[in-house]
């Protein structure tokens, strides 16, 4: 890597992952930012000091990111301020000197994609139903109109769906396959627009690496093509789970369900009022006990056949048509995708072995193979 | 110093001096003290803690609390009968030994203490003064714990009792400052953390531990996010696993000749049992424990972990009252402090499976305790 470089939302599944590589490989020249110290505890174990500051205002991250060449944006936080912490990190990053903004969006600023060859400078739907799909439209919107200022380079990465060790979509797929409420919409013919995270980083190292990079919007995913049957049945497979237990979805109409009356309610305005009166304690109590739910040991225990939750989001993810093309970020970087599907399963499913979350007693499997 | 001794029966409301005002006071004890001021049961006299920011935080609270900057300012002007040690663990022991100094008695926050010598330098002044040292291992008040004593102590699972226990998820505690991140202050991570409650728990069910093997992630000067721990007790074998950066599915598994139990830390209320060639059921857990002072008074059961600090707190104070037992004394804590550092003393680094063989090669060279050796 050239220069130094800040990872704001170092706490995340992916900036975790930044951090790590950067730091097994020695490369001293990263900066992991925070916003509250409770952000640390995930990378506590790798002995690395960090930099407190918040995304959302640019005098705070100007301060945490002096001195930094490069600024990786992977913050996630809350859907409503995606624009404002975008804005705030490229007004930070500007302030400070920063020859390059790498910033992550996602193919979700399309809905489906249900066109081929969808080129990578396409504009954004603006008319997503969801809050963070709009917020992520009108933050790369913010980041197109920012490209003509030549003294900042901004890159926006635009991947699918992030998976591998540690990813919600793995654990959630295979914790949906053990209630035995998984479901594939259609069959599971649609593409699975996978990234995996090491590809992910690998691109990032790539923009960072390359000098006098150039302003632009990328797609990056995985090589081939996946379907979500493929996903389903190969962690399926790993975990000792049963195909035949997987629902099938018809591919007609979709009707909403209470999970999508609840996203509907939590991108509303009411929702975010009474969010900011809640105290964070309360809010904490109420996420550990809604967590609690579907990963809890007594329901895994029976193995009763639960019946598919299906959500607009995943229904519409599964009905994806074309994978992203991606020969413009890899000709323009020269990148190459280290992981493939099945190296990155294998890894995948180590994992899951590793936290448990497979059928049956294979806790001493799981921890045979994790000890040293 | 001049110091006052607490009375030997102590006035109704007893009074509680709090070392130490950070995240466990805020986000742990602060309603359950509230509802004990509410009841009459307990007042908070005394807030100490360098920062003056946090102390007039928690004044709002207690108003009729007195801020100090240091636990021998507190003592010297205040005579409380129980004194709650919430500050960071690298300084339980110095003061906890104040207090017993000052005649208090001590309810000292899990860790008890981040070595094994500072624990058992606690448990000795606590008997050189004659006072209550007792560790706050809130699951010890949790109903399926209750429970699960009972399936093992009527030998409802046989013998030959092996457990597996998993409990970890990314770390979202909200820390006030990075002492629990470092080596030097904190003495561990998510073993000290975490690793508290469940080697306690262990013990609670099967007696004191007793550790085979142990590995952890721990690179450099951080501390463990993993941590994989062979354990040996008196009734059982088993291993656990910890983290702060995975969501650990399980929670204890034991399976014996007779039957096997599921106890998810999360669910107070229920516990999973199933006899040999039987089938799964979920047993109610409804364990009561007393919600006030009176000898003879009312019990209630917990629901939540908030409701077990309370009744933790309760239960001390009728120790203090009445003589009753605490649920987790010094010499118990000074187990799990003594399993903790036997952990430590045999540390080897964690394979972590999906990591490529040359990122497993970098964190073994880069683990604390390689790093640790070389220096020396």
């Amino acid at each position: 890597m050239r220069g130094r470089v800040a990872i704001l939302g170092a706490g995340g599944f992916v900036g975790a992952r930044l951090l790590e590589r950067a730091v097994l490989e020695g490369d001293h020249d990263v900066i992991p930012v925070a916003r509250a110290l409770r952000s640390v505890g995930r990378n506590a174990h790798l002995g690395v000091s960090y930099r407190l500051g918040d995304a959302s205002r640019p005098e705070s991250l100007a301060r945490a990111i002096e001195g930094c060449d490069v600024v990786v944006d992977l913050t996630k936080g809350d859907a409503a301020t995606i624009l404002r912490t975008t804005q705030s990190v490229q007004a930070a990053a500007s302030a400070v000197g920063a020859r390059l903004v790498i910033h992550l969006s996602s193919a979700v600023v399309y809905g489906t994609v249900d066109v081929p060859d969808l080129p990578d400078d396409a504009p954004p739907l603006a008319d997503h139903r969801s809050l963070y799909a709009r917020q992520k439209s009108l933050a790369e919107s913010f980041l197109r109109e920012r490209m003509t200022d030549r003294r900042l380079a901004i890159v926006v990465l635009r991947p699918s769906l992030i998976w591998g060790p540690g990813s919600p979509y793995v654990f959630g797929t295979a914790s949906d396959l053990l209630r035995g409420s998984a479901y594939l919409v259609g069959g599971g013919a649609g593409i699975c627009n996978l990234m995996h995270v090491d590809n992910l980083v690998q691109s990032i190292r790539a923009v960072i690496a390359r000098p006098n990079v150039a302003s632009g919007f990328y797609h990056v995913s995985d090589d081939g093509i996946t379907t979500w049957r493929d996903f389903y049945l190969a962690i399926a497979s790993g975990i000792g789970v049963d195909a035949s237990t997987i629902h099938t979805i018809p591919d007609g109409e979709y009707r909403a369900g209470i999970r999508d009356r609840l996203q509907d309610f939590q991108s509303s305005g009411a929702y975010r009022w009474l969010k900011d009166r809640v105290p964070l304690e309360t809010r904490e109590a109420i996420k550990r006990r809604l967590r609690r739910g579907p990963a809890d040991g007594l329901t895994l225990v029976g193995g009763r056949a639960a019946r598919p939750a299906v959500t607009r989001e995943l229904w519409e993810l599964q009905r994806t048509r074309y994978g992203l093309p991606t020969e413009h970020f890899r000709s323009t970087f020269g990148h190459q995708n280290p992981v493939t599907f099945e190296s990155g399963m294998a890894g995948s499913l180590a994992w899951l072995r590793f936290i448990g979350a497979v059928r049956g007693d294979a806790s001493a499997t799981a921890l045979a193979s994790a000890s040293g | 110093m001049e110091q006052r001794a607490a009375p030997e029966v102590p006035r109704i409301p007893i009074e509680l001096a709090i070392i130490g005002c950070g995240a466990v006071v805020e986000g742990l004890y602060r309603r359950a003290l509230e509802r004990l001021e509410a009841r009459g049961l307990a007042r908070v006299v005394a807030l100490v803690d360098p920062s003056a920011e946090r102390t007039s935080a928690l004044r709002r609270h207690f108003r009729s609390a007195r801020a100090f900057a240091t636990p021998r300012e507190a003592f010297a002007a205040m005579g409380p009968s129980l004194a709650i040690i919430t500050s960071p663990p690298a300084l339980h022991a110095e003061h906890a030994i104040a207090a017993f100094a000052a005649g208090s008695n001590v309810l000292c926050e899990k860790p008890m203490a981040v070595h094994r010598d500072d624990a058992a330098r606690m448990v000795a002044a606590a008997r050189d003064a004659r006072r209550i040292l007792a560790v706050g291992m809130t699951r010890r008040m949790y109903p399926c714990l209750v429970e699960a004593r009972g399936l093992v102590a009527r030998s409802a699972l046989g013998d030959d009792l092996r457990f597996v226990f998993r409990e970890g998820h990314v770390f979202d505690w909200p820390v006030s400052t990075d002492a629990a991140f470092r080596r030097a202050t904190a003495g561990g991570g998510v073993l000290v953390d975490l690793g508290s409650h469940v080697l306690d728990l262990i013990a609670a069910l099967f007696g004191p531990p007793e550790v085979k093997r142990y590995a952890d992630d721990g690179q450099t000067a951080g501390v463990e996010a993993n941590a994989l721990i062979d354990i040996a007790t008196p009734l059982a074998t088993g291993v656990v696993q910890l983290s702060w950066n995975q969501p650990l599915v399980g929670g204890l598994h034991v399976t014996g000749s007779a039957g096997e139990l599921i106890l998810e830390p999360a669910r107070l209320d229920a516990i999973a049992y199933r006899p040999r060639d039987g089938t799964w059921e979920t047993i109610p857990c409804k364990a009561t424990w007393p919600r006030d002072l009176a000898p003879m008074g009312a019990r209630a059961t917990p629901r939540t972990h908030q409701d077990c600090i309370y009744y933790q707190l309760v239960q001390i104070l009728r120790a203090i009252a009445h003589g009753e037992p605490v649920p987790v004394t010094g010499e118990q804590g000074l187990e799990i402090v003594s399993a903790i550092d036997a952990c430590y003393q045999q540390a080897t680094s964690l394979r972590i499976p999906w990591l490529t063989d040359a990122e497993q090669a970098a964190a073994d060279a880069r683990h604390w305790k390689v790093r640790r050796c070389a220096a020396a």
